[in-house]
């Protein structure tokens, strides 16, 4: 199947729709809430939670014996948020680092959740519980009911965000003084916690527990390049997210037995490895090249504050000096001093230089400036 | 609760007087190590006073406690006479400029503003009234220009500046700043003492964590010296001496800084 | 017990080791993470690595594979000198991207590459002594054995001969640079062993199991010590019977091996996290109680000792300033009488001889910052404790 037959189908077969609307909706999702965990400084806690919900979902199923999404979700949810507490109790409590905390929790939980899955595939209803999607994600799966949920969940969400901008916003940049003015910072610290694992969580299904913590974490660091605001930020993570999840979606359906997970990752690194070069404010690229010119213009400056030394010796500031006595100057070049010229700072006059009198006041500007700057 | 009854009774006599700041029997310990014991401290409304003492000595911890922001063990803070938890909007706070993330996507005026959501309180938005209130804080500290700057791309004294404005906007009646000097060029160390002095001008009460023990005469009219105990509290003329350095700061404390 | 089952744990057991030694120092260096983004990036390098040599137990595949890994270290190392994000978003930035690729590789190549992402995740350590290696013809064994063997050989050569070097950059950066050796030499040292170590037991264990190998041992040997030399001893004795154990479990359930072998991984460390006896939660939580008993009376006694005003000593007072709840209160004015370091007069408390000359001392090495010295004084003291 190519990609222009697949964007027709979209609009006209039901099940693809389903599953388009549904990775749009948790790619939004996943990029809202993944700003405020990069943000939080908690970018690897998603990569913990999501694989803690592993054997939730494998426990769940042993329990229940059910196939139906929303069980399974459930012990996801469950199990995610014992792994939260017990890594947060773990840095509390003991010597152990939050890394330490993190990695052991992960792959320990996730362990776990594979041996129990290992042994319900010897079961025998094991055939029809399809708990493998589970590792990488298969969008495939989605049925409309699941992407209800999602739409309830993302809309809650969105209401709470709204409802509490501010106090995210605060809480998120400046903990201990949020508590001076008064507000319950513990309060606003859970809600934003239940509500990353509950995205988590509702992205297992599609993403799959592997590679969840990307959806939180690429949306989120690209569209962080591109503003300087937190409310640009967080909706431009959303469109990032939906973005990839609608991309990635596309791509491994339109291709043989790839799981949706690692190709809607592999968009959003894209995402953020071109935001990472081209932002015009953050990129590497335009930082460079600002580097460069900067360099450029401050040998510009040094010949020029050089020049101004020579000229202020003078009473007449525009009277000519040798241009030999600049090659003594360590940044001196020709095309500097033709630079100079160009700017109309200085003029040539056979052997001779002498300082316009633009030339003079922007130099003593430079002067001044460098002199505050310094201190 | 339990002052209520104390303040039935009217501050008659001088040693009745109602401090802008009382701490009473404050003690405050992280696990084994103890970090301020048994602290009493009497503010009086209206000076400029520098807590002083050595790395390690709980300044910080002094000024956190009170405002709540940590938990002691045992003691109380009044403000003006009442629990600090009924006087919140009476105080503001300028915190430690490394304590926060400047990388943070937003702007100078912005953060100005969040000096006005906790008499906003929960949900309610900053209007008009607030923009105005936080760009006349900014004037103020001369950051006007600067108002739509994202906050990494200024210089550490902006920034402190920038976290002054947001304690100004707070229109507080007392004002803790923890280290408000540190790393900050000459030109902003300047404004922000004479901000600190036009506040004192106008009866505010401000209690600055301090380092520099040579500028403690010049900028300050009340000195707390501090060591994990009180060690001394007055005017500046009266406590500040070699004495009281050298308590706080160890036998071998040489250094005479008067003049 | 047939010879399969035993080289089973033979194999189980190596590993255990080879990633124990390098996953301590990752811990001690607050770099567990980084074990966790090698792991899933060499994905990709093995793939390739796959396809040029057909073979994932050749030596040119671990080599190709381990510098996937190293290349994993320096680019997220590089991400965040740009500062375009903060530290741990790199981490977890580049290593689904890579991961990603290698796992599309091995689905776009399903009839060429006899890997599936089963076996990536979850290894196939009951195949392993189905692949024998022959020398000249003769069986010596399973090939994995020696590759996993040959990797613990270096690490553990690498770990004697550098120990001093290794124990001294992890403790104290400053210093390594001072004694003339690099930290940046040691610090790529440990993750080229990490990596080819993670490489080495990925064909047994798979991607995320062998974080739990390098993590797991070295955290709950750390609660139990934090002598470097002991550590090591208890991370490679807490995987080795891990290994052991676990393979028995999934012997009788009839389920992965790994996984067995992670989760008894975490119920060891889960028992001592709870029952350390120092650093235990339970131990912990005892201690906290207890302390704050012992901090409440140490208020209290030098509140004592700081007012002589009768009004600042009265029973009521305590309660009003101090700001205690009555209970709190009277525990800590009865732990005090009992010790008899006060008495009380009429419902004024003063000290007595033993509780002046008590809390003088403990004054004393509070503000000289000998708080340890407390400890001592408190055995000499205490008659009663709370």
């Amino acid at each position: 199947m190519d990609i222009s037959k697949y964007i027709e189908l979209v609009f006209t077969d039901y099940t693809l729709r389903t599953i388009t609307l549904g990775t749009a909706i948790l790619g939004a999702i996943t990029g809202m809430l993944g700003s405020f965990a990069v943000l939080r400084k908690q970018s690897l806690l998603g990569d913990a939670i999501s694989h803690a919900a592993l054997p939730g979902i494998a426990i769940a199923f042993l329990i229940t014996g059910a196939k139906d999404t929303n069980t399974l979700l459930i012990g996801a949810l469950v199990s995610g948020l014992i792994g939260t507490f017990w890594i947060k109790n773990i840095v509390t409590k003991t010597h152990l680092k939050s890394d330490t905390a993190l990695g052991l929790i992960l792959s320990v939980f996730f362990g776990f959740g594979m041996l129990l899955l290992t042994f319900i595939q010897k079961q025998p209803n094991a055939n029809q519980a399809g708990l493998d999607k589970y590792l990488f994600g298969q969008a495939a799966t989605l049925v409309e009911s699941d992407v209800w949920m999602m739409a309830i969940v993302t809309g809650i969400c969105l209401m709470v965000m709204l409802t509490f901008w501010k106090e995210f916003k605060i809480l998120l940049f400046d903990a201990d003084y949020t508590k001076t003015l008064g507000f319950n910072t513990k309060t606003i610290d859970i809600l934003i916690t239940v509500f990353i694992v509950l995205a988590i969580v509702l992205g297992l299904q599609t993403v799959g527990v592997v590679l969840m913590s990307a959806m939180l974490l690429a949306p989120a660091a690209a569209a962080r390049q591109w503003t300087n605001s937190l409310a640009k930020m967080v909706f431009l993570a959303a469109v990032f997210g939906a973005f990839s999840g609608v991309f990635g979606t596309a791509i491994s359906a339109s291709q043989n037995n790839l799981s949706t997970g690692p190709v809607i990752v592999l968009v959003a690194s894209v995402f953020v490895g071109f935001s990472f070069i081209f932002s015009p404010s953050r990129g590497l690229l335009f930082k460079q090249i600002r580097v460069i010119k900067n360099r450029r213009d401050l040998e510009l400056h040094k010949t020029l504050a050089f020049m101004y030394h020579i000229a202020e010796t003078h009473e007449n500031t525009s009277h000519p000096h040798k241009i030999k006595l600049l090659n003594n100057f360590h940044g001196y070049t020709k095309s500097t001093l033709q630079k100079l010229v160009d700017k109309n700072y200085v003029k040539i006059n056979g052997s001779m230089w002498s300082l316009t009198e633009t030339g003079f006041e922007t130099a003593a500007n430079l002067y001044t400036k460098q002199e505050t700057e310094d201190e | 609760m339990r002052n209520e009854s104390k303040e039935d009774i009217k501050p008659s006599t001088a040693s009745e007087r109602v401090f802008a700041v009382k701490v009473d029997d404050l003690t405050v310990a992280y696990n084994y190590k103890p970090v301020l014991w048994d602290i009493d401290l009497e503010i009086p409304e209206g000076v400029l006073m520098a807590i002083v003492g050595p790395n390690g000595a709980g300044k910080s911890t002094l000024i956190k406690s009170i405002l709540g922001i940590l938990k002691p063990i045992a003691g109380s803070v009044t403000i003006y006479g009442k629990p600090y938890e009924k006087q919140r909007r009476l105080v503001a706070y300028v915190p430690q400029k490394g304590s926060v993330d400047w990388d943070f996507p937003t702007t100078a005026l912005d953060v100005v503003m969040m000096g006005t959501y906790g008499s906003l309180g929960w949900i309610k938005r900053p209007g008009q009234k607030e923009k105005k209130a936080s760009l006349e804080a900014l004037e103020k500290v001369g950051m006007l220009p600067f108002k739509n700057r994202q906050i990494s791309q200024l210089s550490g004294g902006q920034q402190q500046r920038i976290f002054l404005a947001r304690a100004l906007v707070q229109n507080a009646s007392i004002y803790f700043m923890d280290e408000p000097f540190q790393g900050v060029d000459a030109t902003t160390e300047i404004a922000i003492i004479n901000i600190l002095k036009e506040l004192r001008r106008a009866g505010k009460t401000v209690i600055v964590v301090h380092h520099d023990l040579q500028t403690v005469p010049e900028y300050f009219d009340w000195v707390t010296f501090l060591n994990v105990k009180k060690i001394a509290t007055g005017p500046v003329k009266d406590i500040f001496n070699d004495d009281n350095l050298t308590k706080t700061y160890g036998i071998n404390y040489q250094v005479s800084i008067q003049e | 017990m047939n010879s399969a089952q035993l080289e089973i744990q033979i194999i189980a057991s190596l590993v255990a080791i080879a990633c124990a030694i390098p996953g301590t120092f990752l811990v001690l260096r607050k770099m567990a993470m980084i074990s966790d983004a090698i792991s899933h990036a060499i994905l990709p390098g093995i793939v390739i690595g796959f396809f040029i040599t057909q073979d994932l137990n050749s030596p040119v595949l671990i080599l190709l594979a381990a510098l996937t890994g190293i290349i994993t270290v320096v680019l997220v190392e590089y991400i965040q000198k740009t500062g375009l994000v903060k530290e741990d978003t790199a981490i977890g930035l580049v290593f689904p991207a890579l991961f990603s690729i290698g796992v599309i590789m091995i689905a776009k190549n399903a009839n060429d590459v006899h890997l599936d992402v089963d076996a990536v995740l979850l290894g196939e350590l009951a195949f392993a002594p189905f692949d024998r290696l022959l020398i000249g013809g003769t069986d010596v064994g399973p090939k994995s054995l020696w590759v996993v063997g040959s990797i613990l050989l270096i690490t553990i050569t690498l770990l004697i001969l550098f120990f001093k070097e290794l124990k001294v950059s992890t403790f104290d950066k400053g210093l390594t640079a001072s004694l003339g050796f690099s930290p940046a030499v040691i610090h790529y040292g440990l993750m080229s062993v990490s990596s080819v170590t993670t490489v080495g037991a990925f064909d047994a264990v798979g991607a995320i199991l062998v974080v739990a190998l390098m993590i797991a041992p070295a955290a709950s040997a750390y609660l139990l010590t934090t002598d470097l030399k002991k550590m090591l001893i208890l991370a490679i004795s807490f995987g080795v019977f891990s290994a052991i154990f676990g393979y028995w479990v999934a012997h009788c359930l009839d389920a992965s091996i790994a996984g067995s072998i992670t989760t008894i991984l975490g119920v060891v460390f889960l028992l001592v996290y709870l029952f350390a006896p120092s650093k235990g939660i339970i131990a912990v939580m005892y201690r906290e109680k207890q302390q704050r008993t012992e901090v409440s009376l140490l208020t209290f006694l030098l509140h004592l000792k700081n007012h002589d005003e009768v009004e600042e000593r009265h029973v009521n007072h305590l309660y009003e300033h101090i700001n205690w709840q009555k209970v709190r209160a009277k525990s800590v004015l009865d732990l005090a009488q009992k010790n008899n370091m006060i008495h009380m007069d009429n419902q004024v408390v003063s000290l007595t001889k033993k509780g002046d000359e008590f809390t003088s001392k403990a004054i004393n090495y509070i503000i000289t910052n000998e708080d340890a010295q407390i400890e001592d004084m408190k055995d000499d003291f205490f008659l009663f404790r709370g």
